[in-house]
């Protein structure tokens, strides 16, 4: 499975969610920024998307395997990203424009970097690890 | 006083709660009807059942936290709610988590359902930044009284007067099609004082209510009366605090002879406060 599979669904409930019509809605459109997301739309669209796929969206998970190999403090300091840290932010969120990650920027603000993509590849991370459960 | 849970009859931290609402002649938030005795408004009946769910979880979680309104995916109107009638809540929480609660609801008159609530999301804040948490502890061993039959209060004093919902001014309205209105919030609104009282803002529940008594009026133009049957995919985003000028726009999306969809939109500052749906169905034989 790739992410092409589940845009479509991804996207309906995108849409849905940032009451938007589905042909507004862009792959790497930024939630943030193109459609206006607030947190309490990033609540809802995990609890709607674990719903939907049958998954669990940990908390804080994307700023997990995002530092990948890295410690915390290698990572971020003060809650800031390091040098080194966002190097490895960049690679992680390949689908997201260069132009968009700023140096020093807060880990907290991280979401804001999200686009419909992101999402897709979160949600298929998800779906297999529960493959990868399921079959061990 | 914007308190709606009389009594919590039933308590299972983090999972379940029954309590009972009283509608009785004090009830500010009532509005008259046909029959002549004041009926709860829809809303208010959705707050009730929200602030069980939050009882449950604030009590779960220790009063350190508490939720706030966020999403409800649904709300089905099905019958009122009459002064002299109680209310029997009931409030399932599907799951908790740090930062939300997701919960459906039911409140039933004499076993008959009134209103439904679907695909309800809280996002958990701070209790500090809104309430005394001691002061919600002692209000919480008031009510919380499980092996007491449910007893309504006494009246006291003169029947309330109902509460105005309506916008300050309409300032567009093309009938059927589409309105927009506009409410400030003065912070002079007795509701700001429980609605919370470190942090005073306009409660979800009358938002809603004005927004379907808008889209009713849009809706009346010479053809059937249209009421209003339910709510979806309803979000506040931010906060509407006093000083707020709420500009609401509504608009009709489907309509036919027996039902309505309408869509709403309501910004502060122009940014997004609140959207979703409000849904209408013609009333039987009545046209005007």
């Amino acid at each position: 499975m790739n992410t092409d599979t589940i845009y479509p669904k991804v996207r309906e409930i995108v849409a849905d969610v940032l009451a938007f019509d589905e042909p507004e809605i862009q792959r790497d459109g930024s939630l943030v920024d193109d459609y206006s997301a607030e947190s309490i739309d990033f609540l809802d669209l995990v609890y709607q998307l674990e719903r939907e796929f049958k998954i669990k969206i940990p908390r804080g998970m994307i700023e997990q395997e995002a530092r990948h190999g890295l410690s915390d403090d290698e990572f971020e300091e003060n809650g800031r990203l390091t040098d080194k840290g966002l190097e490895q932010l960049k690679a992680y969120l390949s689908e997201v424009p260069e132009d968009r990650f700023t140096p020093q920027m807060q880990v907290a603000l991280i979401p804001a970097l999200f686009t419909v993509e992101t999402i897709c590849k979160i949600v298929l991370r998800e779906l297999d690890r529960g493959e990868q459960a399921a079959s061990s | 006083m914007f308190h709606f849970v009389d009594q919590i009859l039933e308590l299972d931290p983090g999972r379940h709660a029954r309590g009972v609402k009283h509608v009785t002649p004090g009830d500010t938030f009532v509005r008259p009807t046909a029959g002549g005795v004041p009926a709860l408004l829809s809303c208010i009946i959705g707050e009730a059942l929200g602030q069980l769910g939050a009882w449950n979880v604030m009590a779960a979680k220790d009063f350190a936290v508490r939720p706030v309104a966020g999403v409800v995916g649904g709300v089905a109107i099905a019958g009122e709610a009459s002064v002299g009638d109680t209310l029997l809540l009931d409030t399932t929480i599907d799951s908790v988590t740090d930062d939300a609660v997701f919960y459906h609801a039911v409140a039933s008159v004499d076993g008959t359902e009134v209103l439904r609530l679907e695909n309800t999301l809280g996002p958990l804040l701070p209790m500090e930044q809104f309430n005394d948490p001691e002061e919600l502890r002692e209000r919480f061993a008031r009510i919380h009284r499980p092996g007491d039959p449910p007893e309504a209060p006494q009246p006291d004093g003169d029947p309330a007067v109902p509460f105005d919902l309506s916008f300050d001014e309409i300032l567009s309205l093309e009938g059927g099609k589409e309105a927009t209105a506009v409410r400030q919030i003065t912070g002079r609104e007795p509701f700001l004082a429980d609605h919370f009282p470190r942090k005073p803002v306009l409660p979800l529940s009358l938002l809603l209510e004005s927004l379907l008594q808008l889209g009713q009026k849009l809706l009346e133009d010479g053809g059937p009366r249209y009421v209003p049957t339910g709510a979806r995919k309803v979000k506040m985003t931010r906060f509407v605090e006093p000083g707020s000028s709420l500009v609401a726009k509504i608009r009709v999306v489907e309509r036919s002879a027996e039902s309505a969809l309408l869509r709403f939109r309501c910004e502060v500052d122009g940014g997004r406060a609140c959207v979703g749906e409000a849904e209408y169905s013609a009333a039987a034989g009545e046209s005007r």
